[in-house]
């Protein structure tokens, strides 16, 4: 019987067969952020004697509001730290730390084949590798840790096969609002997304991650890439991967991580991406999205029209905006930033503008190729690695009523700060934007001289 | 178990994690205590708490609890009083979540969600898998059996805590293991 990938790896990690068609996952990697586990920990510690299936399978980062912000988040660190400590669990911490998916990934935690859970909505993103690689919530985590495993509905499995070169300006993030906004905003629900396809063999891992990080603002368990060359030279000598033989040997492994000829699947679908331009999302969820050059829909929600302060027929490109964010784990790695660098280079910002490399690794990376000057040159804020103002936790807060034009995964209402309102987009858009202090298309500078916006 | 209750009419759908409730509230490292920031990131949700004081059924359109993995949208609505949420759909995270925290999430075609709506109260029979409008309308719904035992007894960790050694078994077994482990 032809195996789709995703059956593959499911079939791999099924320890037993449980009541109303669950299962229970065997997960080989958990990773494990400030903000859901604390509770998870705690309850073990209290209730299970502290014991953790194994410490080794867990990596636990501070992420989402690194350095602590007050006393609550410094409270989050420090059990995290502590029990990270008292479990000899690797941890990433204030000055190696970045955003879970970002790290995770650049650290070789992950790779084709393998289970990862962590309490975290965008774990999608982990997808990228081929790996089966899901968000979850605090107990389920805490099952995990306690028990290896996870107990799952198995998904459906909905082919997606993109065909077409990416050209016109858009990038891997239009893709991502692409499918959403084909199959919507709650079209995924139920499925793992498997892709295919010639335009995404040709994507980086990078941008592989981008496309499968938004996979859960369809509605879907998770994204997935097959693994091929590229995954395989994205991993070869990277740290926590075996080196020589032993690396070729799990390489010849990996190589059989393929869906069958003749797979069967729950549903399938194939778009055409080579007339896809930059998409702006302009409502409150990020299928509600249109070419940079197009007008807000006349069949558009009221509710999202009001919240969004915008009128059917609107142009995107005349909305001033008041913040331009760079950043989050959709767009943050240090492919974004040579892309958001290549609009801002020579140019000045018009509006606060807040660039945020994804992990403390990005960053340094982004300073050796002399990035941090392009952006603070441009007048651009140029922080340390964190989740930042993705979600309104710590950084960057939006006032009511203001616009963001945000490189980030979710324009939900309030998301960034009460009555934010914000506008999804690629880094390169969003750049574009920052300098005209309006929604922008790259393009759209060619007219403005380097050196200035005025 | 049965559970008679007032209803909180949110007629919205997408009501996501960020609207039940904010990323500036999950600075905690304890389950309890949320309940006062339920639905203050949904437009309009603390003056809808207000008007129906003392309701322990959410009823709400489609995909309810979309977007971030948050249990604390499950235990903020928990330490509210909220015993269920009624909705023709939700996330799937969201929906594991309130199973493991004794909030009844429960699916009806969306058909019947302007009347459960329009209902002040509604009795909720999770062994019997009804609902019961006050002017006796019954609609059935159908709850996941494994997960349910865990709705009713909020067992999903001892339940884990039982697997330990049938996990560790398995993966003995495990010839090829495909992770770096």
């Amino acid at each position: 019987m032809p195996r789709s990938l995703f059956e593959k790896i499911w079939d791999a990690h099924v320890v037993e067969e449980l009541p109303g068609g669950n299962a229970l996952v065997f997960v080989d990697r958990v990773v494990a952020h400030e903000i859901t586990t604390p509770q998870g920990a705690l309850d073990i510690e209290r209730n299970y004697g502290d014991k953790l299936f194994d410490p080794a399978r867990i990596v636990a980062l501070n992420d989402h509001v690194s350095p602590a912000k007050d006393s609550e988040t410094a409270i989050q660190a420090k059990v995290l730290r502590d029990w990270a400590k008292r479990h000899g669990i690797v941890l990433y911490d204030i000055g190696q730390n970045g955003i879970c998916h970002v790290v995770a990934p650049e650290r070789g935690y992950v790779e084709p084949g393998i289970t990862l859970a962590c309490g975290d909505s965008h774990t999608c993103t982990n997808g990228a590798f081929g790996a089966f690689a899901l968000g979850i919530g605090t107990t389920a985590q805490a099952g995990a840790m306690l028990a290896g495993c996870l107990v799952l509905q198995r998904p459906k499995v909905m082919k997606v096969t993109v065909e077409g070169r990416l050209a016109h300006g858009a990038t891997a993030k239009d893709l991502a609002l692409f499918v959403i906004a084909t199959l919507g905003f709650k079209g995924g629900t139920g499925y793992v997304l498997e892709y295919d396809g010639s335009t995404i063999d040709s994507l980086s891992m990078d941008e592989r991650m981008t496309l499968c990080n938004m996979a859960i603002e369809a509605g879907a368990t998770t994204g997935l890439c097959p693994p091929d060359e590229t995954t395989f030279s994205y991993l070869r000598g990277r740290q926590n991967q075996p080196t020589g033989d032993e690396f070729e040997a799990k390489v010849s492994a990996w190589r059989a991580l393929r869906a069958d000829p003749g797979a069967v699947y729950d549903r399938e679908v194939t778009l055409d991406v080579s007339g896809l331009r930059p998409l702006v999302s302009w409502g409150t969820n990020p299928g509600e999205v249109v070419p940079v050059d197009g007008t807000v829909p006349a069949d558009a929600d009221p509710a999202s029209l009001a919240y969004m302060g915008l009128e059917a027929g609107t142009p995107l490109r005349s909305l001033a905006i008041d913040q331009a964010f760079i950043g989050s784990c959709t767009n943050s790695r240090l492919s974004d930033l040579h892309a958001a660098a290549e609009v801002l280079r020579g140019r000045t910002v018009a509006v606060p503008t807040i660039v945020t490399p994804g992990s403390q690794a990005v960053r340094r990376a982004a300073e050796r190729e002399g990035l941090h000057d392009v952006f603070q040159d441009a007048g651009a804020l140029w922080t340390h690695s964190s989740c930042g103002p993705c979600l309104g936790m710590s950084m960057g807060v939006l006032a009511p009523g203001s616009r963001c034009v945000s490189s980030s995964n979710r324009n939900f209402p309030g998301r960034m700060g009460a009555g934010g309102r914000v506008h999804l987009a690629s880094p390169a858009v969003v750049a574009a934007s920052a300098v005209l202090g309006r929604i922008a298309a790259p393009e759209e500078l060619a007219a403005v001289a380097v050196g200035g916006a005025s | 178990m049965k559970h008679d209750g007032a209803v909180l009419p949110v007629d919205k759908a997408n009501v996501d994690t960020d609207q039940i409730i904010p990323a500036h509230h999950l600075t905690g490292v304890e389950t309890t205590g949320l309940g006062k920031h339920l639905f203050t990131g949904m437009s309009g949700g603390t003056a809808l708490l207000e008007a129906y004081p003392g309701a322990s059924i959410v009823v709400a359109r489609e995909n309810f609890g979309c977007g971030s993995s948050r249990e604390h949208a499950a235990w903020a609505l928990l330490d509210r009083g909220f015993r269920a949420v009624i909705a023709p759909s939700f996330a799937r995270i969201f929906l594991e979540n309130a199973y493991n925290n004794g909030v009844a999430p429960i699916v009806v075609e969306a058909a019947e969600i302007d009347a459960l709506l329009a209902s002040k109260r509604l009795t909720i029979d999770l062994d019997a898998e009804t609902v019961t409008r006050e002017d006796g309308t019954v609609l059935r719904f159908t709850l996941d059996p494994l997960r349910k035992a865990f709705l009713l007894s909020g067992g999903y960790m001892s339940f884990m805590a039982s697997r330990v050694e049938a996990v560790r078994s398995w993966l003995a077994a495990r010839n090829a293991t495909p992770v770096g482990s």
